[in-house]
């Protein structure tokens, strides 16, 4: 085979002149300094023109498919509404739900003795919620699991608990749209 | 012998066979909720269905007499069809409690309704209400809900037990399945009827909203509750017993278990289990290590036999250890000339069901490993005797059941007489109390070997439960044993055990864990007869 040698001819700089380089940087300086100045007006006149947002004083509320940790839907009698089937503990894929079943002499007639949920090993995968007979755990909006110790990334039934009509607009709809139940 | 052909499958099937048992055998899945291999026919269900040539209607499979030449079709559209209906109208009035019903995940309801059932219901009138969660019996719940009525356990209760607890009471869509008020479902094999119900209708007390089904991990061995010998599984989840379900074998116990060895496995982990070997220091009972504990029990067994001879140690074995443990505790006391050896074995009442007088797994087996009195050497009461008029320097006792047979007063007067007294027991029982050196044992759910049951059936057991750390089984403990006293090199390998007791015991000649495989090896049946070991005529009197 006959090569062929091609010989490539490239500029010797950027293309530029040496000027170019102190302008670019007065130029960075410029909006740096225009975004600054910006925000100081907004934060005087107290409306804020930019997107941060200043957590952890200001939070963000999410749409209907944001998923957060998996939280336990509360009924208005306090309790919870999981039956502990352990569809979602055989759904985890990491693992990291526990459940203790035991009965109740209420009408329905099973409840969790024990439901934790170690949020060092969850993933958020939602795949509890959509395992769920019982729209009995839903993801939420939390996302904060940082503890002290291991053992402080284990939430149990009582951290875990909140009431239905909080879950309601954030996550409840959603899941009912999405799953079509 | 009659020809057929089921689904384009040519088959030979015996002459009078039904035709679902048929298919069955032959790998052809006809779904069914009332037919029972062990159990008359009801044909009741009518999920069975299927399609003969030449019949203008279905037939059902399960009544239906195989005959020459029939060509039979298990899924045309008709009959598609027609489960289908059979599904609906069975789950017009079942209860969507599948999220706290202890049977999801081994529900034949649930199974088929997704195989063959439609997707959506079309009734909206309520479902029917009855009674849930009704107690009727000691160890039984029912929930009239849920039941479909395919009458298997009235036929149980009718057939097996012949006690007839359970009727369907009333007519047509009233029909309902219940117990006389006077009448309660406590015969001793009631939870079978939890077993073979289709459906979540009767539940066992012990197992209600325990455990769900798909975490059950499964193993198979053998129950441990009597000389019977009952093929069981152990279903077993977080190292953990939840529940013994009874396996399939025609020989032994066809598909049936009693209650009580059904309920009998909370000893394996309860916390009075002994986990660590005690010596007597300082008038008290203290932890030691295994060297220490193994280390003082051969050095005691040793110096008696040396110094008076093998008829200064007693020796009790347990009617519950394995084959290959029995073995090596004989080939001990072999080692060290005893001979007042002999078996404690607890009795009770038997029936002509399952349930036999013996309540130990392997009383059989440790007679067959030659654990009886030699010539010359005492049976319990005797041995007890001698231990009193302090004959006896060293006392071996192994297991429980002599603290619960032997008289109360002359096991007293015995303890008293011996020296030392070696205690080997998964608990920590009164007579341990008594103990110069207990050494913990473990249970048939966490060891592997075999047991011989009473009809000489030698049968394996498989380990399902890991052993707490550092606890040894009792084969490890009289191999360790046996090596210091001998000052031998054995190992505690069961296979190899087996294979030396194949060579050693002549009735056992053969005997390997490949050909005991799943169901059992019978001994030959001249075996019983001859005496093997040293055992003479007056054997192990109790």
């Amino acid at each position: 085979m006959a090569t062929r040698t091609v010989t490539v001819v490239r500029p010797r700089s950027g293309g530029h002149s040496w000027w170019v380089s102190p302008l670019a940087m007065l130029q960075g300086m410029w909006i740096a300094q225009r975004h600054f100045l910006r925000n100081l007006w907004g934060w005087i006149i107290g409306k804020p023109t930019v997107f941060t947002v200043q957590y952890p004083e200001q939070r963000l509320i999410h749409p209907g498919a944001f998923r957060g940790m998996p939280v336990l839907v509360q009924m208005d009698t306090g309790k919870e509404r999981c039956v502990a089937c352990g569809l979602c503990e055989w759904a985890c894929p990491t693992d990291c739900i526990t459940i203790f079943p035991a009965e109740t002499a209420d009408e329905i007639e099973r409840y969790p003795r024990l439901f934790d949920i170690d949020m060092s090993r969850c993933m958020f995968c939602g795949l509890c919620e959509e395992a769920c007979p019982e729209e009995a755990i839903v993801m939420s909006q939390r996302v904060e699991i940082g503890a002290f110790s291991r053992r402080g990334t284990v939430w149990h039934k009582a951290d875990l608990l909140v009431p239905a009509d909080q879950l309601m607009d954030t996550r409840l709809h959603h899941v009912r749209r999405s799953y079509d139940r | 012998m009659p020809t057929i052909t089921i689904d384009g499958q040519i088959i030979e099937a015996a002459d009078g066979a039904m035709l679902l048992p048929v298919a069955l055998e032959h790998g052809i899945h006809i779904p069914h909720y009332c037919w029972h291999p062990k159990l008359s026919i009801d044909g009741s269900c009518r999920m069975c269905q299927v399609e003969v040539e030449g019949s203008p209607k279905l037939v059902i499979a399960c009544n239906t007499p195989v005959r020459d030449g029939m060509v039979v079709h298990t899924s045309t559209p008709r009959v598609e069809t027609t489960r289908r209906g059979v599904m609906e109208l069975l789950l017009v009035n079942h209860p969507l409690d599948c999220p706290i019903c202890d049977k999801a995940g081994e529900c034949l309801l649930q199974d088929y309704a997704y195989a063959f059932g439609s997707r959506h219901t079309r009734t909206r009138e309520p479902r029917r209400k009855l009674e849930k969660r009704k107690d009727i019996g000691p160890r039984m719940i029912l929930d009239q809900e849920r039941c479909i009525l395919c009458r298997r356990c009235v036929r149980f209760c009718r057939e097996i037990t012949k006690s007839n607890e359970l009727g369907v009471f009333g007519m047509g869509d009233r029909s309902v399945l219940d117990v006389l008020d006077d009448a309660p479902l406590a015969n001793p094999y009631s939870i079978n009827t939890a077993d073979i119900c289709p459906v979540g209708a009767l539940e066992s007390k012990d197992f209600h909203h325990k455990v769900r089904v798909w975490f059950l991990k499964k193993t198979p061995s053998v129950c441990g509750s009597c000389a019977n010998g009952c093929n069981i599984t152990i279903h077993h989840y977080r190292n953990q017993i939840w529940r013994l379900m009874p396996r399939r074998n025609d020989a032994v116990n066809e598909t049936w278990m009693c209650d009580h060895g059904r309920l009998n496995y909370q000893f394996v982990q309860s916390p009075e289990r002994l986990r660590q070997p005690l010596l007597r220091r300082d008038g008290g009972l203290q932890p030691c290590t295994w060297d220490d504990a193994i280390g003082e029990a051969a050095r005691q067994l040793y110096h008696a036999a040396h110094a008076e001879g093998g008829g200064a140690i007693g020796a009790i074995a347990s009617p519950h250890l394995t084959n290959e443990e029995q073995f090596r505790f004989a080939q001990l006391l072999q080692a060290l000339a005893a001979t007042h050896v002999d078996l404690a074995v607890v009795e009770g009442p038997a029936d002509d069901v399952l349930v036999k007088a013996e309540k130990a797994a392997n009383a059989r087996g440790a007679r067959d490993m030659g654990l009886r009195p030699a010539p010359g050497g005492a049976g319990v009461p005797r041995l007890l005797d001698a231990a009193a008029a302090g004959q006896i320097r060293v006392l071996y006792v192994c297991g429980a059941d002599l603290w619960e047979t032997a008289d109360r007063a002359a096991l007293e007067r015995a303890l008293a007489g011996v020296h030392c007294l070696i205690v080997q027991d998964v608990r920590r029982s009164p007579l341990a109390e008594h103990a110069h050196v207990v050494l913990p044992s473990l249970t048939f759910a966490e060891k592997t070997g075999t047991f011989t049951n009473h009809a000489g059936r030698v049968q394996r057991v498989h380990q399902a439960i890991a052993p707490a750390e550092g606890q040894l089984s009792d084969g490890e403990i009289f191999t360790r044993l046996l090596n210091r006293v001998t000052e031998g090199r054995w190992s505690f390998e069961p296979t190899a055990v087996l294979a030396e007791i194949a060579a050693a015991v002549p009735a056992y000649q053969g005997v390997s864990f490949a050909r005991v495989g799943g169901l059992g090896w019978p001994l030959a049946e001249t075996a019983s007869a001859t005496p093997t070991g040293a055992g003479t005529a007056q054997g192990a009197s109790v």
